[in-house]
């Protein structure tokens, strides 16, 4: 029965994690290049010279002594993000969506004082968030206000948009739609729900949550699939970029849709999980070797790359 | 076999069995180190009037062989002097016994390991046979009885001739004149010579034993049976009526040939005893002495010539990378969850110390114990380094409070509780802090959960003695478990348990 399972799964081209890591990790992801995405700050130094937009940043806090420089370097800003440059899984980070007298108002309406925020900018620095625990920076971003188009099937937070890439080629699609159990993050281990992307469309298909396929959002009720990714075709360039920025053959690239400013690249991830599969119910296996076996001359340029992929990638 | 690493996991197997082969063919070890063996211990006492001259005795001891070894030989105190000399397949101890004009008594004692195994090829018939039995005439009698049996097979033949003894006789048989005839000669010759002579006459190898039964008792004389060899082994015949010994039953040999196992010139045997014990003796001490003894580049080489007190750590530390390969795969193949590779293994080592009850009690108590003290650090909001060294502070003071416990109400298990890791205790309880925070209570208590089992497993495998004795004997073998690991590290496919996780994406 298993081994049945087992052919049954690789016919379909689902991807496993043992071959994720060694064929494909392993293989195309130059231990050099991890620092380049581990580190927000870096991620977004070369995503500007390549072109692709990042939420502005405009104070990053390297050392404790700098903490107390924070209210003159926010001016007169009344929304921004705190996060830590190498976190992980969404830690670390806070919305702020006011300022008063008495301190600052987090997305979810706690209010942090003066004193309890400058706590949270020292953990982060002392590498609470961070990957291995390392010293890190905290950075101070602008507040991404998401684009209406998700909001029947989200609650709370911001929901954001992963696209593996694949030698530059964009093979899968999912967007990440917070619920009440992930407490308004895009988490799928907190219990978001991910919701498919045909890739040659850009429109949702069914939806994982908590490893099982859903076709609704399970607190506002409204069916998660037929919705159509605003900016599909520049977020799948963004993401084809992402292979020239940093030398990363194999990535998750995770992109926000700003109301005003469009689609915003968030982070890059040079481990992506697996979930994917079951957001898309198609394995990845299959569409990477495909990859493999196209003609030299779609590796050419990003344009071609995401043309190809329109093209051969249909849910 | 396209990939270097299944190249070099496949030498690396050669490698292992090459050294195993050359070990058990050419050097004699044991094909299973702990195979079930017994220890006997065989007190053999004698009474004997001595003249004036004194007197002279002639005993018949165990030879060693593969499958049977002397462990310990010794006479009793103020004995006299001894003189031990090979004589063909026997061992002789010749005793010069000075005249007393008394009973004297003369103890000598030996122990002697069994256990099954192959035939050594200096165990085989030797191809100038013992001359037959008897004169021609009888010969010639025996010759014509098994002459209508000459193209049964060996073993058939075998058990043909042995029947006789009980007067039975399969087909062909001989006609009536012919078995009285040879009636009247095994009245004459007995019945073991009798049988031997029927064995020589259809080109059998048999020999005549006097030895001892190893069951725990005391005998007076010495057993005789015939051993004959079949082509494969030895098998054992019972002269007086024909039966076959059970493999099953530890005949020791004595002395081979027609010959008495003891004999005494110049004195009068008042009485013989032999007292054969089963002896609890470890497996340990076994190889230990039979490598103390060798002067075998290897044996000088093993283990078994560290000191004892360091020979204990290795027995364990040799199964630690068994250890390591289960987690391996059942990380890589199943998909279980663990919190790292070294944890379940140094859990495992302290188990042996706290017990496995005990251990995983105090392990599951501090984890959580851990876990409420971190919840509550993280509101006030420490630096990482300082807060680690809390939590290892706060370990240490479970150990020294659980220590003091175990002291006054006597519990050894308690006391032992220092040797738990409590670094890697204290890395548990923040990573478990981190999976629960990010990935919720389930992921975090089932990696525990997951972490717990391995470590049990850990620790039965590494507790094993076969398997201890197994590899100290043959450290070799970590050079095929190295191969195993290298396996399991180039395994792409799925884990077992992505089976359940994507099965819905194949319809099933």
């Amino acid at each position: 029965m298993m081994l049945r399972l087992a052919k049954k799964m690789r016919e379909a081209g689902i991807l496993g994690m043992n071959r994720r890591n060694a064929s494909y990790i392993m293989g195309w992801n130059p231990r050099s290049a991890f620092p380049l995405v581990d580190d927000k700050v870096l991620t977004r130094q070369v995503a500007e010279k390549y072109g692709v937009p990042t939420p502005p940043i405009f104070q990053i806090i390297e050392n404790h002594g700098q903490i107390s420089g924070i209210e003159a370097a926010l001016g007169d800003r009344r929304e921004f993000v705190l996060k830590p440059a190498r976190g992980s899984g969404g830690s670390g980070i806070i919305l702020i969506v006011d300022r008063r007298k008495e301190g600052f108002v987090s997305q979810s309406g706690e209010v942090y004082s003066r004193d309890e925020f400058a706590y949270q900018v020292s953990d982060i620095l002392s590498g609470i968030h961070s990957l291995g625990g390392q010293e890190d920076r905290a950075i101070l971003q602008a507040l991404v206000h998401p684009d209406p188009v998700f909001a029947a099937v989200t609650h709370q937070g911001v929901p954001d948009i992963r696209i593996i890439s694949y030698r530059g080629v964009p093979v899968m699609g999912m967007v990440r739609l917070p619920t009440r159990a992930s407490d308004g993050k895009a988490n799928l281990h907190r219990g978001a729900i991910g919701a498919g992307i045909d890739i040659s469309t850009g429109q949702t298909v069914t939806a994982v949550h908590r490893g099982e396929i859903v076709s609704h959002h399970p607190d506002t009720g409204n069916p998660v699939s037929g919705i159509p990714v605003p900016f599909w075709d520049k977020m799948l360039l963004m993401a084809a970029r992402a292979m020239e920025m940093t030398g990363l053959g194999y990535l998750g690239i995770d992109l926000l849709i700003d109301r005003e400013h469009g689609p915003f690249l968030l982070e890059l991830n040079a481990r992506p999980g697996l979930a994917i599969q079951i957001a898309n119910r198609r394995g990845l296996w299959q569409r990477l070797e495909k990859v493999d076996k196209a003609p030299p001359e779609v590796f050419a340029t990003p344009q071609s790359r995401v043309e190809w992929a329109q093209k051969e990638f249909k849910v | 076999m396209k990939k270097p690493a299944t190249w070099l996991a496949f030498s690396l197997f050669i490698i292992t069995g090459l050294l195993l082969f050359y070990r058990i063919f050419n050097l004699g070890y044991p094909l299973l180190p702990a195979a079930p063996g017994q220890t006997w211990a065989i007190s053999i006492d004698l009474y004997l009037e001595t003249g004036k001259e004194g007197a002279r005795v002639a005993l018949g001891l165990p030879v060693e062989q593969s499958g049977r070894m002397v462990v310990e030989e010794k006479i009793s105190a103020g004995a006299q002097n001894i003189d031990i000399h090979r004589d063909g397949p026997n061992r002789i101890g010749i005793w010069g016994i000075p005249g007393t004009q008394g009973e004297s008594l003369v103890n000598f004692k030996t122990t002697v390991h069994v256990s099954p195994g192959r035939v050594d090829k200096n165990e085989r018939p030797s191809p100038r046979s013992e001359p037959p039995p008897g004169g021609r005439e009888e010969q010639d009698l025996a010759e014509q009885l098994v002459g209508g049996w000459k193209n049964l097979p060996v073993p058939l033949r075998i058990k043909a001739i042995a029947a006789t003894t009980a007067g039975k006789w399969v087909d062909p048989p001989p006609g009536n004149p012919e078995i009285q005839a040879w009636a009247a000669i095994r009245e004459r010759l007995g019945p073991d010579l009798a049988l031997m002579l029927l064995f020589h006459a259809a080109g059998i190898s048999s020999r005549s034993v006097s030895g001892l039964l190893l069951v725990n008792s005391v005998v007076r004389t010495p057993l005789r049976w015939i051993e004959v060899w079949d082509g494969q082994r030895w098998e054992r015949i019972r002269p007086d009526s024909g039966e076959f010994w059970d493999p099953k039953f530890n005949l020791l040999p004595l002395i081979y040939g027609n010959r008495q196992a003891i004999r005494v010139v110049g004195g009068e045997l008042h009485e013989v005893r032999y007292v054969i014990t089963r002896e609890p003796i470890s497996d340990w001490r076994l190889y230990f002495e039979q490598s103390r003894r060798s002067d075998r580049f290897l044996d000088r080489w093993s283990l078994f010539r560290l000191p004892e007190d360091f020979q204990a750590t290795f027995r364990i530390l040799l199964l630690v990378p068994i250890g390591a390969l289960m987690i391996s795969a059942l990380r890589n193949l199943i998909g279980f969850p663990t919190f790292g590779i070294f944890m379940p293994v140094l859990m495992a080592l302290s188990f042996r110390n706290t017990g496995l009850e005990y251990g995983l009690g105090i392990f599951f108590g501090v984890l959580f114990l851990g876990y409420a003290v971190r919840r509550a650090l993280d509101k006030l909001r420490l630096l990482l380094v300082p807060r680690m060294s809390v939590l290892l502070t706060l370990v240490i003071s479970c150990f020294t409070i659980l220590a003091l416990v175990g002291s006054k109400i006597g519990l050894r298990e308690f006391m032992a509780v220092g040797l738990l890791p409590f670094v890697i205790l204290t890395m548990v309880i923040e990573r478990f802090f981190v999976l629960v925070e990010e990935a919720g209570a389930v992921a975090g208590i089932r990696t525990a959960l997951g972490s717990a089992l391995v470590s049990v497993i850990t620790y039965f495998i590494i507790n094993w003695e076969p398997l201890q004795l197994t590899f100290f004997l043959y450290p070799e073998l970590m050079v095929a478990v190295t191969a195993l690991q290298i396996l399991v590290g180039q395994y792409s496919g799925y884990r077992l348990m992505e089976l359940f996780r994507f099965r819905k994406l194949v319809g099933s």
